[in-house]
Order: C-alpha cells, then structure tokens, then sequence
C-alpha cells in the first residue's frame, strides 16, 4: 500500500482529527489529568516546598553561621591585633622600667664597689702599715735579742781573769777619785 | 712577816749578841748565813721544814758556818727558825749585820763582785767606800758570778754600780 492511499482511506481505527483524540480521551484525560494535578498539589507541592524552605533555611543558616565565623575572626583578629599591640607597649614599658631599673643598680653597684675598694684599699693599706710595723717590731725584737745574746756571749767570752781585775781596780778607783 | 716583826727579831738578836759581848763577831756570821739563805732556794726550803728536827735544821746552820762561826750564831739563827721564822731570816739576818756594824760605828757596804777580791783589793775599796760615802764601812764580799762582771757595792740607800751585768741590761733596753 502506497502513502497516498493511506492518507486517502479513512481508516475505522483512526480518530477523526488528527491531532486531537478522541473526546472522551480527552475528558477522561482531562479529569485524570486533573486529578494527577490536584493530588500533585495537593500533597507533592507542600512536601517540594517544605524541601526548598528547608533548604534555604539550612543555606541561610550556613550562611549566617559563615557571617558570625567572620565576625568572630574579625573580632579575634582584632583581639590579637590588641594584644599583640598591647604585648608591645607592655614591652616597650617593661623595657623602659628594665633600663631605668638596671640604671639605678649600676649606679648603686658602682657606688657600693667604689665604697668597698676603697674601704678594702685603706684596710689593705692598714694592714700592710700594721704588717710591716709588726714585722719591723719582730724584726727590732729579734734583732735586739740575738745583739743581746751575742754581746752576753761576747762581753762573757772577753772576760778573762785580767779583764775582771781591770775591772774591779777601774770601780775602786773610781768610786775613790769621786766625791 | 711584817717589818715590824722582822725589825723586832732583829733587835732581839743584836740585843742578846750584845749582851754576850760578841755582836762584832755574830754580824760577820749572820751576815753569811744570810747569804747562804738568799742564795738558795733548797736551804731556804729546809730551814723553813717544820717536819725536819729543829737540831738537824740547827747542824746545817753550823755546816754553813763551817765551824768559823761564833757557837752563839747558830743558837740564834737556830732561835729564828724555831719560831717559824726562817722565810724571813736573809732579812732579820741582814738588820743584825748592819746594826752590829753602826753598833762599832761603821756602816754595811754590802759588795758584790763577779770574782774573789784580794785583800789589798778590800781595803782599797773599802776606803774608798768610805770616802764616797763619808761613812766608815764594814765590808762585806760576796761573790756573785750574776754580775758578770765589775762591782756594785751598796752602803745603806746608796748603791754604786759598775757591774758588767747593769751594762749589759742597759744595752738591752737600749736595743
């Protein structure tokens, strides 16, 4: 069968339009089709809404939460930047207080030193006089004993018989020629 | 003892020796036996025994005297040692030696001389003595090896030294 006697017979089967169905098609398809809608609406709408609300929700949530993050940080951030400014002036203060501090102990210290060196330098200087006048004491001491024996060991070595007669003749006459 | 007691013992003595008639004598040997006691310690320390017998303590007084002394010199220093007195019997001794001596109108010149003096030496010396002094003296020798040398002779408060000993002390003090 050719295409043209296909178009040209009417064929039983067929609608009478052809693009548009049968009409009870489309009443039936038209309620079914309304029914389809209705249930969609009825229950599918509120269920894709509830799931797109709570979808922005959660991204509004997300995004609020970034937000607060933000803030924090920038808070946080600014705490450090206070911080780390006040770490600084504190060092700067402490620093100061440190070079004031260490200032007055070095001058105290040299202070204090200068005092005791020379305080050491004059008791050295006392002692050493001390030391050496004792030293020269011992040595006068020492000195006068050993003159002292060796003039006893002399004089009593020298002292012969002759010597004791001269002796005891130069006491008479002289206590004989005084008066 | 005091000097009191010794000055009483003393004329004690020199009361009975004159007495006796025999002063001139005993002060020669009490001035010995003073000596003697000076000198020694270990005498001084027998003398003073009260535990030793008075006669034992009496016959070494007389060993002192060497039998040259008078026999009523050694009652009397024995006197002074029975009475618990012989720690002071050098000084009692020597008032009886020099009372005996002013008692014959002389005065003690006590010399001290590093050696023996001859007699010519002493005559010598005691005249000169006496015409330092202006006193007559009644010399007394002892021989103290202590003085080193020379003499010091001492005539009452005065005393003249020439003693090799006082020398040597001086340079010492010096030095």
């Amino acid at each position: 069968m050719s295409l043209i006697s296909l178009f040209a017979t009417p064929d039983p089967t067929q609608t009478h339009s052809w693009i548009l169905p049968e009409t009870s098609e489309i009443i039936y398809g038209g309620i079914s089709s309304t029914i389809v809608f209705a249930l969609l609406y009825k229950f599918a709408l509120p269920l894709a809404k509830k799931a797109l609300s709570a979808r922005t929700e959660k991204i509004a949530k997300e995004m609020s939460d970034a937000a607060q993050m933000r803030t924090d940080a920038d808070t946080e951030a600014g705490d450090i930047r206070r911080a780390v400014g006040d770490i600084g002036n504190e060092r700067t203060r402490l620093m100061a207080e440190a070079d004031v501090q260490s200032e007055v102990l070095l001058r105290e210290g040299r202070g204090r030193i200068t005092v005791e060196v020379a305080e050491l330098e004059a008791k050295a200087a006392a002692d050493l006089v001390a030391a050496a006048s004792r030293i020269g004491d011992e040595l006068r001491g020492e000195i006068a004993r050993l003159s002292s024996t060796t003039i006893d060991k002399v004089v009593r070595a020298t002292l012969d018989d002759k010597a004791q007669q001269d002796l005891v003749e130069s006491f008479i006459n002289s206590v004989g020629a005084s008066r | 003892m005091s000097d009191t007691r010794i000055e009483s013992y003393a004329t004690a003595l020199v009361q009975i020796a004159q007495a006796e008639g025999v002063l001139d004598r005993i002060k020669d040997d009490m001035y010995r036996v003073a000596r003697a006691a000076e000198s020694s310690d270990q005498l001084r320390s027998v003398l003073n025994d009260e535990l030793i017998p008075a006669e034992r303590r009496q016959t070494i007084v007389e060993s002192l005297l060497e039998g040259k002394g008078h026999p009523l010199s050694s009652h009397l220093v024995g006197l002074v040692i029975g009475s618990g007195r012989g720690r002071d019997l050098a000084a009692i001794l020597d008032i009886v030696a020099a009372r005996g001596a002013s008692e014959s109108g002389m005065n003690l010149a006590e010399v001290r001389s590093a050696v023996a003096l001859s007699a010519d030496q002493q005559t010598r010396l005691a005249a000169a003595l006496s015409k330092r002094t202006g006193k007559t003296v009644d010399l007394k020798v002892v021989v103290d090896p202590s003085v080193v040398g020379g003499i010091v002779a001492t005539v009452g408060d005065i005393v003249i030294d020439g003693t090799v000993r006082t020398n040597l002390d001086q340079l010492k003090s010096r030095l």
